[in-house]
C-alpha cells in the first residue's frame, strides 16, 4: 500500500516525532494564507455610545502570510492528541454525517462561551458583532466571494435551505411566480431539503420536478443528461423553472455533482435562480463562488472544516439584483431588514460561539501542509485507496469513479448480506456499531428489473485527518466475519 | 442575603423526575458565590433580565453533554438525543402544568417561538383563510424583535397590526385592562376579526407584570381567535400555570430566570385543531410530525442547552422552597432595593410591587436630563465603563395632552432603570448604582459628558 499520500499511514515510522516522518506531496503551492484586517476590528467602535472595545477576547494571531517551514507542521501525535476525545474504540469512518472538531478549536470555543457568561451585556455590545464579521471575512476569502456582504453565517445547511426556499415561497404567494412554475431538485437531495421544498415551495403553489440520477454512476455526463431532461420537463406548458436546487456532493448515495456545468446549463436554459446545497462542500471539494457561479451557495463548516457544531455559511451573490432582497432569516429579530448577514448575526439570545471560532479553525488548518487544499487532497487519495482495498477484499465495486468523489466514497457490500430495504441497511449499520465498533452509514440501493444478484448495499466511508488504515481494516474484517458466519440482514435484530 | 421567607406549601419540586436530592441541607451563600464565580468580578450585575445567568454546575453538566456528542456523534444521535429532549420536555410540562407533553416544544428562545406562531398567522393570511386587514393585536411596548416579526409575517401578508398602549408609570391592573379593551374595540372596528392577540406576561421595557389571566379571558369574551402569551421572562419570575392562564400559545425562555445556559425556551401549544399547523421554520426530516418532534431535530447543532433542564431543576431544588422560594425572595429583595433607591434619589417606582416580579423600574432623577432613547443608552454605557454597573435604562417619553407627568423636585421624570435581582446579587450591587448616580448628579459637567455627542 502506498505510503506517499497521507499523514497517518501505519507504515510510516511513528517513533520519529518530527514532521519529516511524514511523506507528503505538495502538488500545489500552499494556499495563500488569508490576510484580514482583523487587527482593526477590535478597536472599531461598534457601540452606539462611545464605548471602547475591550480587547479581552482571545484574539487569534493574524494568520501567517508566509508558509510555515516543514518542521512546524502538525505532527502525527499532535493530530492524535487533537482528536483524543473521540471514542477510540470506534472505527469512526463517518466524518460525513456529523463532522469532527479538534481539541484546540473546542478550547477556543469554550473561551468565547466564557466571555459571554462573564459579562453578557458587554459581550453583546462590544464583542459579538466584530467577532462575527471577522469570521465572515475569513469565509469570504476562502470561498472567493466578492464582498463580505454576500456571506452570512447560519447554524447549518438545513437553515440555509429554509432561508432560500422561504424566499421562493414569498415569490409564489405574492404572485411574482405563477402557480405551477417549477423548482427542480435532485432525486438524491437531502431528506431535510426535500421536506423544506415541500413546506415552502409546494405549499405556496410551486411544482417540484426531481432529476433522476443513476446509481452506481459512471460519469458526470450521465448526470448532465438527466439534468437537461428535467429542465425540459420543467419548461413544458409554458411554465418557468424558477429555482434549481443542486447538491454539490449528494449525501446518500454520495457523489460529487458537476455543479459548474449544471449551473451553466441553468443559465443557458433561463432558470431564474440556482441554489447549490454544498452541505459537504468546504474541506471536501473545491469551493469557489465565482467559478461555480450560483446565486446561492451553502456549506457546513462543522462537517469538513473542523468547526464545532454547528455553523455554516450561506453565500448570496450580490450581482444578482433579485437575489438579496427578500432573503431573510426566518427567526426575525431586531436586525430585520438590514440584510441577511446582519439578521443572522442576531436571532435572539443564544450561543454564537461556533460562529466565532472560525479564526481558530483556520489556524488549525494552516498547521497542515497545503492548508485546507492539502488536507482535501490527502483525504481524497486516502479514501479512494481504502475504497479500492475494500471492494477488492469483498469482490464488489465502487459506486462511482474516483474523480466523482471528494473525501467520501461509496463501497459496494457483498450481495450475500441480502440488504433488501432501508430498514435492513439501518439494522446492518447498528449491528456494525454495537458488535464490531464500526461507525459507517449504509445506503440501500433498490435493484432494477433484470439485474442478476445485484449489489443492494453501499457503505459510505469517509476519510478525515484522524483516520488510520486500521479503521478500514476493522470494517473489512467485520464484514468478512458477518459473511463467513452466514449472517444476513434478515437475521439481525430490529 | 438570608432566606427569610416561610417555606411555600406548593412548590415545583414534587413533580420532578430527577433523582431525590442528595443534600439534606440547602445551598449556602458561599456555594452560591462559587456557582457564579465565573461572573466578572467588580461589576454590579443588576441586569439578569436581559441575558440571564447560569450556575457552574449546570455549565459542567452542559459540557458533559457536549463531550458525549463529540465522542461518538452517530451513537448520540441514534441513542441519546431524543430521550434527553423528551426528558427535558416532560420536566417543563410538569413545571408549567400542561396537560400533555405533546403540547411542549423546546426551541432556542422566545424570539424563535414568536416566529413560529406568527409564521402560522402569516400563512393563514396568505392562503386567504384570514381576510385582508383582519387584525393582530400587540402591546405598544412589545419586544422589538416581536414587532419586527409582526412586520415580516403579518403586515407583509395583509394583516393589520393594532397596538395597545401600555400606561407607564402604571398604578394598577385596571389601567392595563382598560387600555386593552380599547385596543380590542379598535381591532374589531369595521367588522373585522381579531385573529391573534400577543400579550406579554412580563413586558420588557418598561417592565411590568401584566394581568395576563384577565386579558386572556377578555380575549375569549370578545371573540379573539387565538392568544399568544409572550412570557420571555416568566419561568423563574412568576408562577406559570398554562391551564390557568388559558392561552393558545405560551412561550418562555429558560436561560433568563431558570438557570439554563444560552439558550433554550419552551413553546406551549394548547391542543386544538390549529395547533397542528405550527411548524419550526427550519424544516428538517421530522417535518409534519408535530412541533415538538420537529424542534428536536433542526439539523446538526448543539442541543446541549435543551438537554440540561434536569440539571437546572436540580440546582433550583437546592434552594429552600425550590423555584417558588427563589422567586419569592427575588421579588422581596428587588422591591426592597427599588424602594431604597427611589428614596435615596427622591424618585419613584414605575409600578406598584404587586405588578413586579424579579425586576422593578426605578425612575432616575430628572436632573440627569435623559431626553431620548439614545441618551438612555449613553448613560447605560457610561455606568458600565466608568462605574462597573450593568443596568438597562428606559426612556419614557412624557405623556401628551396635559396628562399629569411624573415629576421629582427638579423636573419631569423621563428615565427609569430596570433593576433585576437573582440569587447571586448582593445589597452592595444596588448601593453601587445608587452611589454612581449621586456622583453623576454632583458632576457639573454631566450633561456635556454624557450627552454631548
Amino acid at each position: 500500500m502506498s505510503t506517499k499520500h497521507y499523514f497517518n499511514s501505519s507504515s510510516v515510522s511513528s517513533s520519529s516525532s518530527t514532521t519529516t516522518a511524514f511523506l507528503y506531496e505538495l502538488s500545489s503551492p500552499l494556499l495563500p494564507l488569508i490576510s484580514t484586517p482583523m487587527a482593526t476590528h477590535n478597536r472599531q467602535n461598534h457601540t452606539l455610545n462611545g464605548d471602547h472595545c475591550h480587547s479581552t477576547i482571545p484574539i487569534t494571531k493574524r494568520p501567517k502570510l508566509s508558509s510555515p517551514s516543514p518542521t512546524s507542521f502538525i505532527t502525527h501525535s499532535q493530530i492524535q492528541s487533537e482528536f483524543s476525545h473521540h471514542d477510540l474504540s470506534v472505527a469512526r469512518i463517518n466524518n460525513g454525517s456529523f463532522g469532527s472538531c479538534p481539541q484546540s478549536v473546542i478550547s477556543a470555543q469554550q473561551r468565547w462561551q466564557t466571555q459571554f457568561l462573564r459579562q453578557p451585556d458587554h459581550f453583546y455590545y462590544n464583542q459579538l458583532k466584530p467577532g462575527i464579521l471577522h469570521s465572515r471575512s475569513i469565509v469570504k476569502s476562502l470561498i472567493n466571494a466578492d464582498q463580505v456582504d454576500e456571506v452570512s453565517l447560519v447554524d447549518n445547511a438545513t437553515t440555509a435551505a429554509a432561508i432560500v426556499l422561504q424566499k421562493s415561497a414569498w415569490s409564489f404567494s405574492e404572485g411574482r411566480y405563477n402557480k405551477g412554475d417549477v423548482a427542480v431538485m435532485l432525486h438524491y437531495a437531502y431528506g431535510a431539503v426535500k421536506k423544506s421544498v415541500e413546506a415552502y415551495v409546494t405549499r405556496a403553489g410551486g411544482h417540484v420536478i426531481e432529476v433522476q440520477l443513476p446509481f452506481p454512476v459512471k460519469s458526470k455526463e450521465e448526470i448532465i443528461t438527466e439534468f437537461r431532461k428535467a429542465l425540459e420537463k420543467g419548461k413544458e406548458n409554458g411554465k418557468k423553472v424558477r429555482l434549481a436546487v443542486i447538491d454539490h456532493v449528494t449525501s446518500m448515495p454520495s457523489v460529487v455533482i458537476p455543479v459548474k456545468e449544471l449551473v451553466k446549463i441553468c443559465r443557458e436554459e433561463g432558470v431564474d435562480q440556482v441554489f447549490v446545497d454544498a452541505a459537504h462542500g468546504i474541506g471536501c471539494v473545491d469551493v469557489d463562488m465565482k467559478e461555480i457561479g450560483a446565486d446561492f451557495y451553502t456549506s457546513n463548516l462543522h462537517k469538513w472544516f473542523f468547526s464545532p457544531p454547528s455553523v455554516a455559511f450561506l453565500y448570496s451573490r450580490k450581482s444578482n439584483d433579485k437575489g438579496n432582497d427578500d432573503l431573510h432569516h426566518p427567526v426575525v429579530s431586531h436586525e430585520y431588514g438590514n440584510g441577511l448577514a446582519l439578521e443572522s448575526a442576531w436571532i435572539g439570545t443564544r450561543d454564537y460561539s461556533a460562529q466565532l471560532v472560525v479564526p481558530s479553525v483556520l489556524e488549525f488548518i494552516n498547521r497542515f501542509p497545503g492548508g485546507i487544499d492539502g488536507i482535501k487532497k490527502r483525504n481524497h487519495e486516502a479514501v479512494v485507496e481504502m475504497g479500492e482495498m475494500l471492494v477488492k477484499a469483498w469482490g464488489t465495486h465502487l459506486g462511482c469513479p474516483p474523480e466523482m468523489c471528494g473525501s467520501m466514497i461509496m463501497v459496494g457490500l457483498p450481495a450475500c448480506l441480502r440488504i433488501s430495504s432501508e430498514s435492513d441497511a439501518l439494522k446492518l449499520r447498528t449491528h456494525l456499531r454495537n458488535n464490531f465498533g464500526v461507525e459507517v452509514p449504509i445506503y440501500f440501493r433498490a435493484p432494477k428489473d433484470g439485474e442478476v444478484d445485484p449489489i443492494t448495499g453501499y457503505a459510505r466511508i469517509s476519510h478525515q485527518v484522524y483516520n488510520k488504515v486500521e479503521d478500514y481494516y476493522k470494517f473489512r474484517d467485520a464484514v468478512n466475519k458477518i459473511v463467513s458466519d452466514g449472517i444476513t440482514c434478515a437475521c439481525l435484530p430490529n | 442575603m438570608e432566606n427569610k421567607d416561610p417555606p411555600n406549601g406548593e412548590s415545583a419540586h414534587h413533580h420532578q423526575l430527577t433523582k431525590k436530592p442528595r443534600l439534606t441541607r440547602f445551598i449556602t451563600e458561599s456555594e452560591i458565590r462559587e456557582e457564579f464565580a465565573h461572573h466578572q468580578s467588580g461589576i454590579a450585575r443588576i441586569n439578569n433580565g436581559s441575558f440571564g445567568s447560569c450556575p457552574g454546575s449546570v455549565l459542567a453538566a452542559q459540557r458533559k453533554w457536549q463531550l458525549k456528542f463529540l465522542q461518538q456523534p452517530d451513537d448520540f444521535y441514534f441513542n441519546t438525543l431524543r430521550k434527553g429532549i423528551l426528558h427535558s420536555r416532560t420536566l417543563v410540562k410538569d413545571l408549567i402544568n400542561a396537560d400533555d407533553v405533546d403540547e411542549v416544544s423546546l426551541v432556542d428562545n422566545a424570539t424563535t417561538a414568536a416566529a413560529i406562531v406568527l409564521q402560522q398567522i402569516g400563512r393563514s393570511f396568505a392562503d386567504g383563510k384570514f381576510h385582508e386587514n383582519d387584525a393582530v393585536l400587540m402591546l405598544h411596548c412589545a419586544y422589538e424583535a416581536v414587532k419586527k416579526s409582526m412586520q415580516a409575517y403579518v403586515t407583509r401578508t395583509g394583516g393589520s397590526v393594532i397596538e395597545v398602549q401600555l400606561p407607564f408609570p402604571v398604578n394598577s391592573d385596571e389601567e392595563i385592562i382598560a387600555e386593552f379593551r380599547k385596543g380590542l374595540e379598535k381591532g374589531k372596528a369595521s367588522g373585522r376579526k381579531v385573529r391573534l392577540a400577543i400579550i406579554d406576561h412580563i413586558t420588557s421595557m418598561p417592565c411590568v407584570v401584566t394581568p395576563v389571566r384577565e386579558l386572556v379571558k377578555i380575549c375569549r369574551e370578545e371573540g379573539v381567535d387565538q392568544v399568544f402569551v409572550d412570557a420571555a421572562h416568566a419561568l423563574g419570575s412568576v408562577k406559570v400555570d398554562v391551564k390557568e392562564i388559558g392561552a393558545d400559545f405560551y412561550a418562555s425562555n429558560l436561560h433568563k430566570w431558570f438557570f439554563c445556559p444560552p439558550s433554550v425556551a419552551f413553546l406551549y401549544c394548547k391542543k386544538t385543531s390549529s395547533s397542528s399547523d405550527v411548524h419550526h421554520p427550519v424544516v428538517s426530516h421530522e417535518y409534519g410530525n408535530g412541533l415538538p418532534i420537529e424542534s428536536a431535530w433542526i439539523g446538526t447543532r448543539d442541543y446541549s442547552s435543551q438537554l440540561v433542564v434536569p440539571s437546572a431543576l436540580e440546582f433550583v431544588n437546592r434552594f429552600e422552597g425550590g423555584l417558588d422560594g427563589i422567586m419569592n425572595r427575588n421579588h422581596e429583595k428587588i422591591v426592597e432595593v427599588g424602594k431604597m433607591l427611589a428614596e435615596s434619589w427622591g424618585t419613584n417606582l414605575g409600578a406598584p410591587p404587586e405588578m413586579c416580579a424579579g425586576m422593578i423600574m426605578v425612575s432616575l432623577p430628572s436632573r440627569l436630563r435623559v431626553m431620548s432613547q439614545d441618551d438612555a443608552l449613553r448613560l447605560r454605557s457610561h455606568l458600565r465603563s466608568n462605574y462597573g454597573v450593568e443596568v438597562p435604562i428606559h426612556y419614557q417619553a412624557p405623556r401628551k395632552n396635559g396628562e399629569a407627568a411624573v415629576k421629582d423636585k427638579d423636573g419631569f421624570i423621563m428615565a427609569y432603570a430596570r433593576i433585576s435581582h437573582q440569587v447571586y446579587n448582593t445589597f452592595e450591587d444596588y448601593c453601587k448604582l445608587r452611589d454612581a448616580i449621586y456622583q453623576l448628579l454632583d458632576d457639573p459637567q454631566i450633561s456635556k459628558k454624557l450627552f454631548a455627542e
